[in-house]
């Protein structure tokens, strides 16, 4: 398996995946399956399941309609087009989901306090992904996809549909709610 | 109103990534200089990226990859010909279909022998003994001695290295099930596949891959150990199940199936009283070393013991993981106390993160 970084997926290895070629399929998921992965599991919560099959189900798309990318647009913001897609389709379709949101984070963090740092570790990484997960749909995907890759912000408005003031005002709104959200939460020592 | 004063909420995160033109991002910093509600906001801001860049990257577990090949190798054949005449694209159809069907057939013959190889001294394979590769099937063992060590290919999925002094027999060959038993010994499996496609019966139990590496070691009644490397394996027997992820082993025995998974940097105390559990009365003892002894990955231990205590050590257990870990949204102590389905897999899936 080649292994490349992304600023290597080039014309060649995409045109290589058109033409069928499993080699430059494998070195185009390996860039990119932690990202995918990652950027799933944290929107469902961490539903490693759920991460799984739509990790399988955007590869196995972007596989089939590879033919479609023209070029006109960078690789990544057309593979996160997908990613954003397929993270707001199945969002749609889980209950769960909607249940999870309609919480109240604060019944998570309340009341807990130790002084044992391994605690307050699991508390902060517990805290933040439980309050990423009750961000709206549309402010989590942005935050997340802001994070897992060095996107530039037109990109990121192309891989969200809408305009770079959107993205913009997607992230500033909903990395204030986290703050919000998270207010109760100290920050990493040192 | 001038743009000057006009609040800059909404771009506030613009700025702090330096995505804005330096002109934009002179007019915000004269605008925070005047607006105590935008400032307020700006830390917010920034304090919630801050927040976010402790998420670490998960890395996607192989069997992703595997389904997708699975998947890829399913839709190969579904070519469009290109012939006009639909004449010709019948015979055509036809032509694949039987040139396909007869390369499925010999690529996946009913029965399919798996190859075996040796790795050291004289391993027996079907009855006959091997010096560099044979083959078994259904039904046939095979068979190491205290000299001998093979490796047998599982079907396309993976591999399973046989240790001495080690019994195996073939159960199931095909593509959705491939299945060994394990009389005695020790084997090694490395598996690259979707969940449940692998299966090892002992005397006290199945281990199911969910797509791991591990070694699984047992006597003829059914006690031994399943360690895991990488990835998953769930330990069933007669509705129980333990799941051990990387690092961690789980003791196997006749008749009572799965014991309670641990991570293998347990304390020995910890591990101690893990032996001694519900093999002998007045298990109090063993409890109390357990709980005191737990750290906060522990909970994999704790949340298995959930289940198998009665419920009043199963509130002093809830208390235990609590006071190790946050209680996530939706995990309520009535609903654990009562072992509700959904509950503990609410909860198993949120430690999960420590584990």
């Amino acid at each position: 398996v080649v292994d490349l970084s992304d600023r290597e997926i080039n014309a060649e290895i995409i045109e290589s995946c058109r033409l069928g070629d499993r080699e430059a399929f494998r070195a185009l998921y390996d860039v990119y399956k932690d990202r995918v992965y990652s950027i799933a599991l944290y929107f469902f919560h961490g539903d490693h399941a759920v991460a799984s099959d739509l990790t399988q189900q955007v590869f196995l798309k972007l596989m089939t309609s590879i033919g479609q990318f023209r070029g006109d647009a960078a690789f990544p913001t057309w593979l996160y087009r997908l990613v954003v897609n397929a993270c707001l389709d199945v969002a749609r379709r889980r209950t769960a989901d909607a249940l999870i949101a309609a919480a109240s984070p604060r019944a998570a963090f309340a009341g807990q306090d130790s002084q044992e740092e391994a605690y307050a570790r699991a508390q902060r990484a517990n805290s933040v992904r439980a309050a990423i997960s009750t961000l709206p749909r549309k402010f989590r995907i942005a935050v997340l996809l802001r994070y897992f890759d060095d996107l530039s912000y037109e990109e990121m408005a192309k891989a969200l549909d809408c305009s770079m003031g959107t993205v913009a005002s997607r992230l500033s709104r909903g990395h204030k709610m986290l703050a919000e959200r998270l207010k109760n939460v100290n920050g990493p020592k040192g | 109103m001038t743009m000057w004063t006009r609040h800059v909420s909404g771009t506030l995160a613009a700025y702090v990534d330096g995505a804005l033109t330096p002109r934009a991002a002179q007019q915000i910093e004269f605008h925070l200089g005047q607006c105590t509600r935008c400032r307020a906001d700006y830390e917010h801001v920034r304090s919630g990226m801050a927040m976010v860049e402790d998420l670490p990257s998960i890395e996607a577990p192989d069997a992703v990859w595997a389904a997708i090949e699975a998947k890829l190798r399913d839709r190969r054949p579904t070519r469009v010909p290109a012939l006009r005449s639909w004449r010709l694209v019948f015979a055509a159809t036809v032509l694949v279909a039987l040139v396909g069907a007869a390369t499925w057939r010999l690529a996946h013959p009913p029965g399919t022998r798996w190859e075996v190889r040796r790795l050291e001294g004289s391993p027996a394979a079907g009855a006959r003994s091997i010096s560099g590769v044979g083959r078994v099937g259904i039904g046939e063992w095979i068979e190491t001695n205290s000299g001998s060590r093979a490796i047998v290919t599982i079907g396309e999925i993976g591999s399973v290295e046989i240790a001495s002094n080690t019994r195996v027999r073939v159960l199931a060959t095909r593509s959705d099930e491939h299945r060994l038993a394990l009389a005695r010994g020790e084997i090694r499996a490395t598996i690259s596949a979707p969940p449940r496609l692998f299966f090892v019966d002992t005397a006290s139990g199945t281990a199911v891959d969910l797509g791991c590496e591990y070694s699984l070691n047992t006597d003829e009644d059914g006690v031994g150990l399943l360690r895991v490397t990488k990835g998953w394996v769930a330990f069933q027997w007669n509705g129980l199940e333990s799941l051990v992820p990387a690092g961690a082993s789980c003791p196997t025995r006749p008749r009572m199936g799965p014991g309670l998974p641990y991570f293998d940097d347990a304390t020995e105390a910890m591990k101690q009283a893990l032996a001694r559990f519900g093999l002998e009365k007045g298990e109090n003892s063993a409890l109390n070393v357990i709980l005191a002894e737990s750290r906060v990955r522990d909970t994999l231990t704790l949340w298995h013991l959930l289940s198998r205590v009665d419920v009043g050590d199963r509130a002093r257990v809830f208390d235990r993981i609590a006071s190790l870990t946050p209680v996530p949204v939706g995990v309520s102590r009535e609903n654990v106390l009562t072992l509700d389905a959904n509950t503990l897999t609410r909860w198993r899936e949120e430690l999960a993160w420590t584990w």
